[in-house]
């Protein structure tokens, strides 16, 4: 009964108001929540995953700076964590559901509790995008996969496609020659557009090949996948791929559903912010990937944190 | 005491949130690595028709991805 009592009045003290939440444990929330506890700031980080975000979905980051030899994402992001909670940051998994970023308090529901703070700073990041094409939901987890880390190991000693030519699909493939037979990658561009580095590892190992200039139009079989359909984007000349699974990278969309509408958005749907990162929202900040901006690393992430933290600790003095 | 198996493999975020969220509420569960357990994987893969992680057997009840409601329902969180 007494731990009862100690429970509510534990739950009852996290009714108070914050001075920053931050929603979203990747690099970008992370950092800032290192900064705005560091300031001396009440901060909550507000995640529905686990620390790192999505560079947590990352087998090893080579281009985060001070790691010579590579760090994991988890790792990462787990460093960076305990690095915001050492000064004080308070972090819950919990999934957002609600926001009311209106007035001087601001109001966060997510599926279990409800918080309030004087600033928010928005970083939520982004997932990957998902095909848009005949089969892609029939077979979404049934061989179609978004996540070679997670899955790879499941597609042992067969042969993958790989849509996309990016960094993430060069980076994943190269984590996929650990199990698969064969990667094809379908790249609707004349070259892959992964950094150098990456290429030229990629292409170190056996079975790996391309077909450029095609585009995948659909994903075919009865009760698995077995083959794909991809068309010439010049000719759109049809040709038949066979295949066991496909992992797809083929860009990002912004986690911003929760929002509403309540915030300025681009055409792309990324959050507008100003070169504070202060947003449309009086007292509201966004940092990371969730915004508009030209490259989405973590050493970017890093950076946005730091600056939107920096704006939240200059309104709260005003 | 229902009986619990994951599958998941350790470079799975989401499976890593499943596993601590269980933890978090005194949960034991059965931790299947299907990236090392080949039988097991292909058991998972008979029962979930997914071919994806993580997957929760709670009772025979199958869960695909960490669908948090779903075990808080099955296991009367």
């Amino acid at each position: 009964m007494l731990l009862n009592i100690n429970k509510n009045k534990e739950k009852n003290q996290k009714q108070a108001i914050y001075d920053t939440i931050i929603l979203g444990g990747g690099p970008a929330g992370l950092t800032a929540g290192l900064y705005t506890s560091r300031a001396r700031q009440s901060t909550l980080i507000i995640e529905n995953m686990i620390p790192g975000g999505q560079a947590a979905t990352t087998v090893m980051l080579e281009n985060y700076p001070g790691f010579p030899d590579g760090i994991g994402g988890p790792q990462l992001g787990a460093l960076m964590e305990s690095q915001a909670m050492k000064y004080g940051t308070e972090v819950v998994y919990e999934n957002i559901v609600d926001v009311n970023l209106d007035g001087d308090v601001k109001e966060i529901t997510t599926d279990n509790n409800k918080y309030k703070a004087r600033t928010i700073i928005l970083a939520t990041g982004a997932k990957p995008r998902k095909l848009n094409i005949p089969g892609a939901v029939k077979f979404d987890g049934k061989g179609i996969s978004y996540c070679a880390t997670c899955d790879g190991a499941l597609f042992a000693d067969k042969d993958v496609i790989i849509v996309g030519g990016g960094n993430s699909a060069v980076e994943e493939g190269i984590f996929l020659t650990r199990f698969v037979k064969s990667i094809t990658f379908v790249q609707d561009l004349p070259q892959l557009t992964a950094e150098k580095i990456l290429q030229e590892r990629l292409f170190t190992h056996k079975n790996i090949s391309v077909i450029y200039n095609n585009k995948l139009i659909s994903v075919d079989g009865e009760d698995r996948i077995s083959s794909l359909t991809v068309e010439k984007t010049d000719t759109k000349k049809t040709e038949i791929v066979p295949a066991d699974g496909i992992f797809v990278y083929i860009g990002y969309i912004p986690n911003t559903e929760y929002l509403k509408g309540s915030i300025e958005l681009n055409k792309m749907g990324y959050i507008k912010a100003d070169k504070d990162l202060h947003t449309s929202i009086s007292g509201v900040f966004a940092a990371g990937d969730i915004i508009e901006k030209t490259l989405r690393q973590v050493a970017t992430a890093v950076g946005d944190g730091a600056l939107a933290a920096f704006s939240a600790i200059k309104y709260l003095e005003k | 005491m229902a009986k619990i198996t994951v599958y998941s493999t350790p470079t799975c975020p989401w499976c890593t949130r499943a596993k601590n969220y269980l933890r978090s509420k005194n949960i034991t569960f059965a931790d299947i690595d299907v990236s090392v357990d080949r039988e097991k994987a292909m058991e998972m893969v008979k029962k979930s028709g997914q071919q994806g992680v993580p997957v929760l057997d709670i009772d025979g009840n199958i869960i695909v991805g960490f669908d948090q409601a779903r075990i808080d329902s099955l296991l009367g969180l």
